[in-house]
Formats: structure tokens, sequence, C-alpha cells
């Protein structure tokens, strides 16, 4: 396993904890307290000292780098998604004039979560499919 | 639709059993994208297969094989 490997664990596993914690919390304390559970999200920030003296080579470029493009799509998705799924719910459904000064952190906060989800989980699974170099 | 295919493993038994590890260092890779072009899991730059063409002296041609439904 190498250095990409071990990051996209901890980004799977953080983000998998974040979500439980999520969950486990927002039954008791309501979404605004629950959304302290994307504190947990921080631990990616020790990503960089995992591997730090491993060159990655051009394979993993390209595994990264289309991971990160993936995780960009799904969280742009996700934000695009969470605003209009606001929206909906507030104005359409609702009927009320104003939405909460909330809404949009924890849609930030969701989007987050996406992109280390998503990007950690297509790195796992490129590395186990066959993969083309970028300028094959 | 195309593919790729190579002799790198057999090409590295005969240049004296070179180790994946060798080789890697030697085209400046690491051994799991060695291990990964051996098992047809990638396809390597242009410039990779040159320099792993290189590695065993011979042309890209000898070591990497390309297959396609195009007709030529």
């Amino acid at each position: 396993m190498n250095a990409e490997q071990k990051r996209a664990w901890l980004g799977v596993g953080s983000g998998v904890a974040c979500v439980v914690a999520y969950l486990v919390i927002l039954p008791f304390l309501g979404s605004q307290v629950a959304g302290a559970a994307f504190a947990i999200l921080g631990l990616n920030g020790f990503a960089p000292l995992i591997g730090r003296g491993e060159k990655p080579d051009e394979r993993d470029m390209s595994i990264v780098r289309n991971a990160t493009l993936a995780g960009a799509v799904a969280s742009y998705m996700t934000f695009i998604l969470g605003c209009m799924g606001t929206w909906f719910i507030v104005f359409a459904w609702h009927r009320e004039p104003q939405v909460s000064v909330h809404s949009l952190p924890m849609i930030t906060f969701w989007a987050v979560l996406v992109v280390y989800l998503v990007r950690s989980a297509v790195i796992l699974v490129l590395y186990n499919r066959h993969v083309e170099a970028d300028n094959v | 639709m195309y593919e790729i295919t190579n002799c790198i493993r057999r090409l590295r038994f005969e240049h004296g059993e070179m180790t994946q590890e060798e080789l890697a260092r030697r085209t400046g890779c690491t051994r799991q994208t060695i291990i990964a072009l051996e098992a047809g899991k990638y396809t390597p730059s242009l410039a990779l297969a040159f320099r792993i063409a290189r590695a065993f002296d011979r042309g890209v041609e000898d070591v990497f094989e390309f297959k396609s439904d195009h007709p030529q």
C-alpha cells in the first residue's frame, strides 16, 4: 500500500466516522449541534504527513487527478442539489419567506464531505482497476 | 477499442532476472507501477514506455504491442 492509498483510507475513514457521528448526534441534539461532527474531517489535515518521503510516479498522479476530478464533480452536484433542495423545501413546500442561516454552512459541509469520500473511494478503486496514463 | 500488451515480465527474466524494484529504479517509477504494467492494469505514457524499452536495450515495439479494432 503506497502513501496515496493510506491517505485515501484516512479520507474514507474520517468521512464515514463523520457521517456516523452526525447520525448519532442528530436525534438527540438536532442538526445544528450535529454539524460539529464535520470537525472530524479536519483529520485529513494530517494526510500530507503520510508517506512524506515517497515520490508519486505518473500512475499515482493520473489516479489522483482522476479521483480529484470525480470528487469535485460530485461535490459540485451535492452543493447545487443541496441549494435547490433547500429552495424547494423552504419556499415551494413550506411557503416560508426565509431560509435558516444554518442552511448554507450545512450544505457546504456536506459538499466537503462528499469531496473527501468520493475522491478517496475513487483512488482506492482505481488502484485495483485498469488505468491509462494521461498522455497515452 | 484498443489494447496495449507488453512482455516486460519475460524481458526482466531474460536480463538476468532483473527485479521489479530494479526496473522501477531504472525507469523512474514505482514498483507498484511495474506490477500494474505486468498485470496489464496500466497503460503507460509514451515517455515511460520509451524508458522501459531502453532499460532492456530494445525498441518500444519490442516491449509493447498495440492491438486495435480500427483498420490500419
